[in-house]
């Protein structure tokens, strides 16, 4: 309960930011729609149908009351519904976001477990080669080479017509790549420190195998830090999602973002802004309720990630 | 030579790093059956390299270890590392019985409320993790965990050290009642002479990886006859 209160209280603070920092860069949004030829006559009337001859916070009420029943005002480029022109976009990148994130998850988990359970003279050295270049691999490039190998090459999926499964999926792995390759690493390490641990020492001498050892008692306590950055990685995915759906032509909100902002289209940015504020808010009170799941302790002393 | 539980016999052990770097040299004593034996001497000493040794975690390089009973086990000084912080008292009590398998949980849950009373753990700690538990409980926690198997010895490595003295008092009160109780014998390692004392019937002396001195306590103490018990019996009162 309290946390969704500060999830509102937090997400509040975020619109008056939103809309308050475009009131104040934007000037006039009827004037530059109109050009300089306009005659005042034409710009009045384009004000009162935006409803930019309202002061400022009356505005803002409008808009924040209209944000909660679904109504996020009128695109000044497409004169139009804000929320009909996002919808089927925003429903494209939440499941990009979704696949690379469940990819992320299933598959760092258990590689950071192997990559803990095999090691050896040829296999570290391997292993850092292969996560540094997974790392530095930067989404957008990948997202360049997937298009030109399974799009134009393959014909797997077309770049830039349609959403399907085949297009958002290697959009998804150009996503996740870098960061399964950063958590593998966090969990690795991770699972190292704790297993010098002595409670390891005591779970041994009570009987346990090594692998028991991970199973039951390592992993619990390692996967409190890798929740906490799964829950970031959650939030920076939006990032990812915006640059991956302008390379490989994703009809999603990032390709709109992009275009809006390109257009001045204030009432879409605010929306999105909005949208992707509430993902990174959201992202950071689930990382924290898992975290809550997992480790007892947290419950006790009620410390954990501020929002 | 019945009724021994262990038998250490000429052993020698050590590391292998760069080299073989030898700890102990000529290890040799046995503990009798519901004995206490104390082992003192200072840190870094090869205390703890002798407990591996007895477990079987580190090969002896000449000697034998024989041990007369099954399933040693050992506590720790630390008790609060000792235990995994994310599980509660219980859960920790119940693990070698879900290892060993051979029990249900009903079965199980028995045996478990058993010895945590045995261990007079009190009960509203029983669902409590570590973190909520004073370092007596915690002690108390890795003693049942120690014993839910049945075990006939058990290592007890500086089981008290971390404590304040009522508390030390208690635990040493339970260790001796409970090998009364279940038939026990222990290895008792401290550097704190006055509780090996209170404790033990017999007691190791080591130094340098050796044993210089053993005998009963009253012996040792009474009439110590190595210079370096001499002067840890002076510096101990």
């Amino acid at each position: 309960m309290k946390i969704i209160v500060r999830l509102l209280l937090t997400m509040l603070l975020v619109s008056f930011l939103t809309f308050a920092a475009f009131e104040v860069v934007s000037g006039d949004p009827a004037r530059t729609m109109l050009g300089t030829e306009a005659t005042e006559e034409q710009v009045r009337a384009l004000q009162a149908e935006f409803g930019l001859d309202k002061p400022f916070f009356e505005r803002y009420i409008l808009w924040i009351t209209g944000c909660f029943t679904g109504d996020l005002g009128l695109s000044y480029s497409y004169r139009q519904p804000v929320s009909v022109l996002i919808g089927s976009k925003a429903l494209v990148s939440l499941w990009l976001c979704l696949l690379s994130f469940a990819m992320i998850v299933a598959v760092s988990i258990p590689l950071g477990l192997a990559s803990y359970k095999y090691s050896g003279r040829i296999l570290d050295p391997l292993r850092s080669i292969v996560t540094q270049i997974c790392m530095a691999v930067p989404p957008f490039f990948t997202g360049i080479l997937f298009s030109w190998i399974f799009g134009i090459g393959l014909k797997l999926f077309v770049p830039g017509m349609s959403a399907g499964f085949v297009h958002l999926l290697f959009g998804a792995i150009c996503i996740a790549i870098p960061r399964i390759a950063m958590t593998v690493r966090l969990l690795r390490s991770t699972v190292v420190s704790e297993m010098n641990k002595a409670y390891v020492r005591t779970a041994i001498s009570r009987g346990n195998d090594r692998s028991a050892v991970l199973r039951k008692h390592v992993l619990k306590n390692s996967l409190v830090s890798v929740v906490s950055f799964l829950g970031q990685t959650l939030a920076e995915l939006v990032g990812a999602t915006i640059v991956v759906e302008q390379v490989m032509g994703i009809p999603g909100l990032g390709r709109f973002l992009v275009t809006s902002i390109l257009h001045r289209d204030y009432p879409v940015i605010q929306a999105i802004v909005l949208i992707l504020a509430f993902w990174v808010v959201l992202s950071g009170v689930l990382a924290d309720l898992v975290n809550h799941a997992i480790d007892p302790r947290l419950k006790l002393s009620g410390e954990g990630r501020e929002l | 030579m019945d009724n021994l539980v262990l038998e250490v016999k000429n052993v020698s052990a050590g590391y292998f790093e760069r080299g073989y770097h030898e700890v102990l040299h000529n290890i040799d004593f046995n503990i009798k059956h519901g004995e206490i034996m104390g082992l003192v001497g200072e840190s870094g000493t090869g205390k703890t390299t002798l407990t591996r040794v007895i477990l079987g975690i580190i090969k002896p390089q000449s000697g034998q270890v024989i041990h007369y009973t099954k399933r040693p086990q050992i506590i720790f000084q630390d008790a609060y590392s000792s235990l995994n912080p994310c599980f509660n008292a219980r859960w920790a009590v119940e693990e070698p019985l879900k290892i060993f398998g051979k029990y249900n949980s009903k079965e199980r849950n028995r045996r478990v409320d058993q010895m945590l009373e045995r261990v007079n753990l009190p009960r509203e700690c029983w669902n409590m993790l570590p973190s909520e538990l004073s370092g007596g409980q915690r002690q108390r926690v890795c003693i049942a965990s120690a014993l839910i198997r049945r075990p006939h010895f058990l290592i007890a490595d500086e089981p008290v050290s971390a404590l304040d003295v009522t508390i030390q008092a208690q635990i040493l009160n339970l260790l001796r009642q409970l090998r009364d109780e279940l038939d026990l014998s222990y290895l008792f390692i401290s550097h704190d002479l006055n509780v090996v004392y209170q404790l033990c019937d017999r007691v190791l002396v080591m130094k340098d990886g050796a044993i210089v001195e053993q005998g009963t306590v009253k012996e040792v103490y009474n009439n110590p006859k190595h210079e370096y018990t001499k002067s840890l019996l002076a510096a101990s009162v």
